[in-house]
């Protein structure tokens, strides 16, 4: 109700941020970038100067970096004014807000967005700040602390990045406590700054600049802020529940503060003070966390924090984080709560520089010690008994002997002397050399092919000669080394193998002209050791667009390209990164123009629209199977100015393991950078080939579902032909049987991988909560961001088969449901219209109503799953 | 008669040069009324007349010296429709002093140039013949320049007939699986031979081992090929459109006028980029222990066919295959690459084992016809010490006319001699070759065609004189072929019409139209117009005219093909039958009196030939692969009479101290430790030393000065065999061996064995070990069966 008021009077408020992201900051490019991007179609805003450089005058402050207190101090700068008027025909004065938040209101059809950055970029891979020359990857320090000014491109256009809902996925991307951060992050920073005015600012993007709040806000009835977040960011290590204040304190306005909310609500009972709503205040400070305390669980800092890890028992959050703290015992008590009980298990995750590296462990010929019922890998939470000749499976409860070469006596404390000398047994993530045991053949060599459209579109708006200056800028990354092979084709109705395996000097174009019947020379033609070819690639690479100049061809044979690529790298697996700009429109897995055809009949299209997010038939998907079943992985970089249907195409790299790259409307001036960027990204991020996952829970709990980019053959293994630090895997729990209360429940993900360099590990990481029966607890307990994330790729998952209204409904209901719970169980009696928020999911309805505001957002969202 | 001197006059050889008038009579003869024709021999004089032919309105023969010419209404006669025929204006100065060379009663056979500039000039006095011009060089396409003047100024170099700026295609498949050694000598003669090519020849390259690979000559920036998988069977439209040659329409003259194609370019403009690409090729095996290399050999040919039938080539157009190993994928495949399992031999196809056989042999057969379609020659260079599939590939080989050649190394000499030979050029520059020739045949009314034997097609072209029974390629008067030299010999096969008996002793003609394109594009057509008599029953001159060395041949190429359709005992037992038969028919004896049995001298090498013929590779498939075997049949099927006699019965001479080399039975008596023998069995040429010989030479006798007539010894029949060797194509092989050594079994195998271990006196003379049955075994049965009656 009062948010519907409010927002109504509010019409001219902020458009989207793509639209107004390109004309604050870059007036650069200007010209070809329409407004909105169509439905469907994935706008971006382009890459431009650093946002630092841009919006409100007073953002530097609000760097991370800078010496400026956090956030959450609110300093109590004047607000500007400019923000505020223009926020809203009538910004209610303060006063008149209404105290509590109404229970039901979220009518959040018809908000108009707040602004985020959603559909923003899919930024793909690499933090942006690589283009500007900062360092990459291997020294993530750099990213990680942009350089004061202007740098931190990161938090440019609030991207909802490429893994929106694992605020995990790019955990350093710039300036982790400046950036927008993203995921459900990106909100984040625009409420903080602006601190309550519910509005953002109207120059979006800059918004974080932290000026933007108001002491006017300061004095609100709701000044006791009891939920303010510093005192939970600051002192995450202690923020044990039980150490911590009492959970109702973070409540909603309690009856305490009823009084001093009265005022408010006496002038407009239905209205909602948007200066009450909580936001989230990112700290800026570095948190140190470790993962167990006083042999207890301890609650991992929010994922929008930067944070040190000190692995003491438990796997890093980064690796692994459960949407609850503390297990609910029965299936009724999580029902009851709302929640869903799941994990973001992302096992290559980039550490902190910081941080320790992960041990690597070798067991020698008998490979890593494994409880022999379940197949646990041996970690810190198996007990050892019976003098340490045997143990029992924290997994499984299965008592199993101690190999004889591992056996080492207890100490007084029951655990084993050596315990703090094995790190996997003190280590919630260790890594394990595989043994032969492990492997179906020799450990794959590191194989990248590159495919790029060569199509008459393709070289008219400069794609192809961007793809080449990237691949050939991008092979000086590649590890020199005889493990590393690489191959390229160019394709257009045709398709161009090259051999450069030869001593000539000519370059040797082998065509495979069959697009129904694909076909592929000689393996070993094709696919060449780097260090033999690498003269010979980048003048290949030079000569494509020259070579291609005349082509008239204006079809391209996407699917055909892909199998024949597929074909090539059969036998070992690897990368294959695919360059394409037109509607693939012959040969094997050939598209139509179906966005064409909806228009035609509007009607029937906008009641269809979600079946436009479905992939027009099987076959791509055939064929992504058949590749992952052969550990070859595939990303697409669309560089494109028309429509090319992703949805289709998509459906590739999501079951390989690969990654959609949109570079929509392409524009050969600025996007070669962020191709080469992304690119780069691409093959020199943290990755492995061909691996396995699983993830095993104690008993009592087992494995629902995974999603993700994977293949799914077999329901309990997750098949990652590749895997990288980017890469988030939701894994959903469900109930067997009642867990005990007090006890620990164990979690553990084992990725078998190939590194780059060609070894076989096994990443173990294994996480252990407490088990409770008291629906409090969970609250308490729960994971905002985890369990936002969970909602995101949920939503995600169901935006092809169902009508976005319904999606927004669900996701509203979701929220209603947590919140309806917790008012209904754990709140002490309040006025009915009062909205009372657990502490920890304070932020659940605000990042709930934006993601339903934006529609754009969430169809992107089911791209980027 | 001297049929050999006959030949060389009409390049024919009658196994019968008199027929019975009646059917009956004529099929008692056993051998059948036949003639080798040799279409396109080398005459000592041939006219090359520079006008079209005038032809018979009603039966399509050409005017010929047998004409009846009235000149004074200007009328000619055709001798065998009797069809009166007016001489066109430009016969105008026709006379009895003054009579055009076709009439000319010494040329039997004259030559025309199609569509030539010069025509018939008006005032042109034909008088003498030494005006006409002749062609007195020995090669077949240097006649330009032996021209009077005058009438063909009209012509320039390159031959009027049509001649044009295209020359003809050649698309040159290589087999990328052979080992680098080979490949370089492969490439090497290659180039030479591209070196060599006049400009205007269109080229196309193809290499193939498990793909082929289809070269782009006509792409500058790199090397760049399409490649087709050799495993799957490609239509002749999928290959174009995969080409995307498809839509091409190529005229004669203005080539690739709408679409530009690089696979198939003028040398001129493709010269570089094609010896780019030749250098390039290198071994492309990736073979594993234990198994072949994959090679494609069928889809390499089916794309070259398809590149062609794409591009129209009309100027006539050669796939040259050079392979060296069995084909084992894809179409035509005769083994798959595993070791474990063998090539196919004689026994597995006869006992239908050999199951890839038949299906390869299904595929070329439709190969075939799409080469005989748009007239392409396929030529197979197979130099491998394994099969690679000739015994397939022998149809469309066989039946485009095309070259085959099975040797052990592109190394080799052979090879090397086989292919210059191949590109010969004459002396104006143009390839020794020619193109999509026809050879149509008029006779008269009492004779009936029944078909030909040899590297030709029926055309099924039936007309009055076509007979019902068919023999080999019958059921026509016209036939195809896809090239021929001038020594591609083919059997023809006549009967006696039975409508009305013809008068004995009148005469009766033949006349063989032999039409085609020459090297230098210009159309020529051959005509030999022969006459010979018709001879009453029981007539001396039937025997008279019998020429048992043409007889032998084209029993040999009747044995063939009955050995392709039947087994080899029923081959065997049909010669038996057929010799039985024959020696009954003309043997002088009395009835049940073996010892009687005689036979005329120009009857009494027959049966000694056929003798050979059942001993001889053709026949007896023993210790041949099927692949020799293939080649075999199908050189014995082109060649001529007197090169066929030497394939059935070796020759063998003698060189001694005693006197000049003399030849000597081809028996194993032969064989004596003091002389060279010289032994030529066409494929192969054996200097045999005796050990005494032997044993001289190896203690350098030949070195000595006192021994000089030693050294003359041993030099003579080296010689001699140097000259057998020279002119003969293919190459045959060259041995020399001692007696006892094991390349003795060259000569041993093909020796009468008239003194086995069986034998009671071989007192230390050579013998053979064998179980076969002697010559003269074989006569004495022989004389027993025939006087049977």
């Amino acid at each position: 109700m009062s948010f519907q008021v409010n927002n109504n009077n509010r019409p001219p408020f902020p458009p989207p941020f793509a639209q107004q992201g390109p004309p604050g900051p870059q007036q650069g490019p200007p010209g070809p970038r329409p407004g909105p991007p169509p439905p469907g179609v994935v706008p971006r805003t382009p890459i431009g100067p650093p946002q630092g450089a841009l919006g409100p005058p007073n953002a530097p402050p609000g760097r991370p970096s800078g010496p400026t207190p956090p956030f959450g101090v609110r300093p109590p700068g004047p607000p500007p004014p400019g923000a505020f008027s223009s926020a809203g025909p009538a910004p209610p004065p303060p006063g008149t807000r209404p105290g509590p938040f109404q229970s039901a209101p979220m009518n959040s059809g018809q908000v108009p967005p707040p602004s985020t950055g959603a559909p923003g970029p899919f930024s793909n891979g690499p933090p942006s700040g690589g283009v500007q020359g900062g360092p990459r990857f291997p020294s993530p320090v750099g990213m990680q602390r942009p350089v004061s000014g202007p740098p931190s491109l990161p938090s440019g256009p609030p991207s909802l990045p490429s893994m929106p809902p694992s605020a995990g996925m790019r955990p350093f991307s710039g300036g982790l406590a400046a950036s927008p951060l993203p995921g459900p992050a990106p909100l984040a920073p625009s409420f903080a700054s602006h601190s309550q005015g519910v509005p953002p600012p109207p120059l979006g993007s800059s918004a974080f600049s932290a000026p933007a709040q108001g002491p006017q806000f300061q004095v609100s009835p709701f000044g006791s802020q009891p939920w303010s977040m510093q005192q939970r960011q600051v002192a995450p290590p202690s923020a044990i529940p039980g150490a911590a204040p009492p959970p109702r304190m973070y409540n909603m306005p309690g009856p305490e503060s009823a009084a001093s909310i009265s005022p408010a609500m006496s002038q407009g009972p239905s209205k909602i003070d948007p200066n009450q709503i909580p936001r989230p205040i990112p700290s800026s400070s570095v948190v140190l966390h470790e993962t167990r305390q006083g042999n207890q669980a301890n609650p991992p800092p929010s994922a929008t924090t930067d944070y040190i890890v000190r692995d003491t028992g438990n796997c890093s959050p980064r690796y692994m984080r459960c949407t609850i703290n503390q297990i609910p015992c029965t299936n009724d008590l999580l029902g009851t709560s709302g929640m869903q009980l799941a994990l973001l298990v992302q096992p290559l995750a980039l550490p902190h520089p910081s941080e320790e590296p992960i041990q690597v462990v070798d067991f020698g010929e008998s490979g890593p010690v494994r409880c022999s019922r379940c197949k646990g890998y041996i970690n810190p939470f198996m007990r050892f008994i019976d003098q340490g000749r045997r143990f029992i499976c924290n997994l499984c409860g299965y008592t199993d002997e101690t190999p004889r070469e591992y056996h080492c006596n207890l100490g007084p404390d029951g655990r084993r002397r050596d315990a703090d000398e094995r790190p996997e047994l003190c280590k919630g993530t260790v890594e394990f050399v595989a043994t032969k045991e492990y492997m179906v053949r020799d450990p794959m060599p590191a194989v990248f092919f590159f495919l790029v459209d060569v199509s008459m579109n393709s070289l008219q708006t400069g794609a192809t000669a961007a793809a080449c200056s990237a691949i050939s800028q991008v092979i000086a990354d590649l590890p020199e080394g005889p493990r590393t092979m690489v191959g390229i084709a160019t394709f257009d109705s045709t398709i161009h193998f090259y051999n450069l395996k030869r001593a000539l000097q000519q370059p040797l174009m082998l065509i495979v002209p069959d697009i129904q019947d694909v076909y592929t020379p000689l393996q070993s033609d094709v696919i060449v050791q780097l260090s033999e070819c690498r003269q010979h690639l980048e003048l290949l690479l030079e000569n494509i667009p020259t070579m291609f100049q005349n082509n008239k061809t204006a079809d391209s044979a996407f699917g055909a390209a892909v199998k024949g690529a597929f074909l090539a790298m059969k036998s070992t697996g690897g990368k294959l990164m695919v360059f394409q700009s037109v509607l693939p429109s012959v040969g094997i897995g050939a598209l139509s123009a179906r966005e064409a055809e909806g228009r035609t009949n509007i009607t029937a299209a906008e009641k269809e629209a979600h079946k436009l997010l479905q992939p027009a038939d099987k076959i791509l998907k055939t064929m992504a199977i058949e590749f992952a079943e052969y550990q070859v992985c595939v990303d697409v970089f669309i560089t494109t100015q028309t429509y090319i249907d992703i949805a289709s195409i998509s459906v590739i790299p999501r079951t390989t393991g690969g990654q959609v790259y949109y570079y929509y409307p392409f524009s050969a001036v600025s996007d070669p950078a962020k191709l080469y960027n992304d690119l780069r990204w691409n093959i020199t991020r943290p990755q492995g080939f061909e691996a396995v996952m699983r993830v095993r829970s104690s008993q009592g709990l087992q494995v629902q579902e995974y999603s993700g980019n994977f293949c799914k053959r077999i329901p309990t293994d997750v098949d990652l032909p590749a895997i990288d630090c980017d890469k988030t895997i939701m894994v959903t729990l469900k109930h067997d049987e009642k867990l005990q209360d007090g006890a620990e429940c164990s979690f553990q993900c084992a990725l078998l991988y190939t590194t780059v360099d060609g070894q076989r590990r096994i990443r173990v990481s294994t996480l252990s909560l407490p088990c409770t029966t008291i629906l409090s607890n969970l609250f308490r307990s729960a994971d905002l961001d985890t369990q936002f994330a969970c909602f995101l790729k949920h939503a995600a998952i169901e935006i092809p088969s169902s009508p976005l209204l319904q999606i927004r409904e669900q996701m509203t209901t979701l929220c209603i449901n947590i919140l309806h719970s917790y008012r209904k169980f754990c709140a002490t009696v309040s006025s009915a219209g009062q909205l009372i928020l657990p502490e920890a999911l304070k932020l659940l309805p605000l990042y709930t109503l934006e993601i339903t505001l934006d529609k754009s957002s969430l169809m992107l969202l089911h791209l980027q799953l | 008669m001297d049929f050999i001197e006959l030949e060389a006059m009409e390049g024919l050889r009658w196994a019968w040069n008199s027929w019975p008038v009646s059917k009956s009579e004529s099929n008692a003869l056993v051998v059948p009324l036949s003639i080798m024709c040799t279409p396109l021999m080398q005459f000592n004089e041939l006219p090359l007349l520079p006008y079209d032919p005038l032809v018979c309105n009603q039966c399509g023969a050409i005017l010929n010296p047998y004409a009846r010419v009235d000149y004074q209404s200007r009328i000619w006669v055709c001798p065998f429709c009797y069809k009166k025929n007016v001489f066109p204006r430009s016969y105008v100065g026709i006379g009895e002093d003054n009579i055009p060379a076709e009439l000319f009663p010494t040329y039997s056979t004259v030559e025309y140039q199609l569509g030539s500039k010069g025509n018939l000039n008006l005032s042109h006095n034909w008088g003498s013949g030494s005006d006409v011009g002749l062609n007195q060089s020995n090669s077949l396409g240097s006649m330009n320049g032996s021209y009077s003047s005058g009438s063909l100024s009209g012509m320039d170099g390159r031959g009027g007939g049509g001649g044009v700026g295209t020359g003809p295609a050649f698309v040159f498949v290589l087999d990328g699986c052979s080992g680098e050694e080979e490949l370089r000598a492969l490439r090497n003669e290659i180039l030479l031979v591209i070196s060599q090519l006049p400009d205007n020849v269109l080229v196309g390259l193809i290499v193939f081992d498990s793909f082929v690979r289809v070269y782009d000559l006509g792409f500058t920036e790199c090397l760049r090929v399409v490649l087709f998988n050799g495993e799957r069977q490609v239509s002749s439209d999928e290959t174009k459109q995969l080409l995307g040659i498809q839509n091409i329409k190529q005229q004669l003259g203005r080539p690739h006028a709408t679409e530009r194609q690089g696979f198939l370019l003028p040398l001129s403009e493709c010269e570089f980029s094609l010896t780019a690409a030749i250098d390039d090729i290198r071994s492309l095996t990736h073979t594993m222990r234990a198994y072949r290399p994959q090679r494609c050999t069928g889809a390499a040919i089916s794309v070259a066919v398809g590149l062609l039938e794409g591009c129209l080539v009309t100027t006539g157009s050669r796939i040259m295959v050079f392979t060296s190993g069995p084909a084992t994928i894809g179409p035509g495949m005769i083994v798959n690459s595993d070791f474990v399992n063998a090539i196919r031999n004689h026994r597995d196809v006869d006992s239908g084992h050999a199951t890839l056989y038949r299906k390869s042999c299904d595929f070329y057969k439709q190969i075939s016809a799409r080469l005989l379609a748009s007239s392409i020659v396929l030529d197979l260079f197979a130099c491998s010490l394994d099969q690679v599939g000739a015994a397939e590939l022998r149809v469309p080989v066989e039946r485009s006319g095309g070259f085959m050649m099975l040797g052990e190394s592109f190394e080799s000499d052979q090879f090397r001699k086989c292919l210059r030979h191949i590109f010969r050029h004459d002396d104006d520059g143009s390839l020794k070759m020619c193109f999509d020739a026809t050879i149509d045949i008029v006779t008269t009314k009492d004779l009936k065609i029944c078909g030909a034997l040899g590297p030709c097609v029926s055309l099924q072209k039936k007309n009055g004189s076509v007979s019902d029974k068919e023999i080999g390629e019958g059921g026509t008067h016209m036939w195809k072929l896809g090239t021929l030299d001038n020594r591609t010999c083919i059997a023809f096969f006549f009967q006696v019409g039975s409508e009305q008996m013809p008068q004995p002793s009148s005469a009766f003609f033949i006349q063989f139209i032999t039409c085609y394109r020459h090297g230098n594009m210009g159309i020529r057509k051959r005509v030999t117009t022969v006459a010979r008599r018709w001879v009453g029953s029981q007539s001396a001159d039937i025997d008279a005219g019998f020429d048992q060395e043409a007889a032998a041949s084209v029993m040999a190429r009747l044995a063939v093909q009955e050995a392709e359709k039947r087994y080899y005992p029923d081959v065997i037992r049909w010669l038996d039958t057929m010799l039985i038969r024959f020696a009954s028919k003309f043997g002088d004896y009395v009835a049940e009196d073996p010892s009687s049995f005689r036979l005329a001298s120009n009857f009494s090498l027959f049966p000694q030939f056929m003798y050979y013929l059942r001993r001889s590779q053709f026949i007896d498939v023993f210790n041949c692969s099927p692949d020799e075997t293939a080649f075999f049949r199908l050189m014995l099927n082109r060649e001529g009479v007197v090169g066929s006699v030497i394939m059935i019965q070796p020759t063998l001479f003698q060189y001694s101290f005693d006197g000049p080399p003399v030849p000597v039975l081809l028996d194993v008596c032969s064989i004596s430790p003091d002389v060279i023998l010289l032994f030529d069995s066409y494929f192969c040429v054996v200097i045999h030393y005796g050990s005494k010989i032997a044993q001289w030479k190896k203690l350098g006798y030949d070195k000595d000065p006192n021994h000089e007539s030693f050294r003359k010894l041993l030099e003579a029949p080296e010689i001699d065999a140097e000259q057998l060797v020279a002119d003969r194509f293919p190459v045959p092989k060259l041995v020399k061996c001692d007696q006892h050594s094991s390349q003795a079994r060259f000569l041993l195998a093909k020796l009468n064995p008239s003194v086995t271990q069986n034998s009671t006196y071989s007192d230390g003379r050579e013998l053979i070990l064998t179980d076969d049955v002697s010559l003269q075994d074989f006569i004495e049965h022989l004389q027993t069966l025939a006087v049977q009656g």
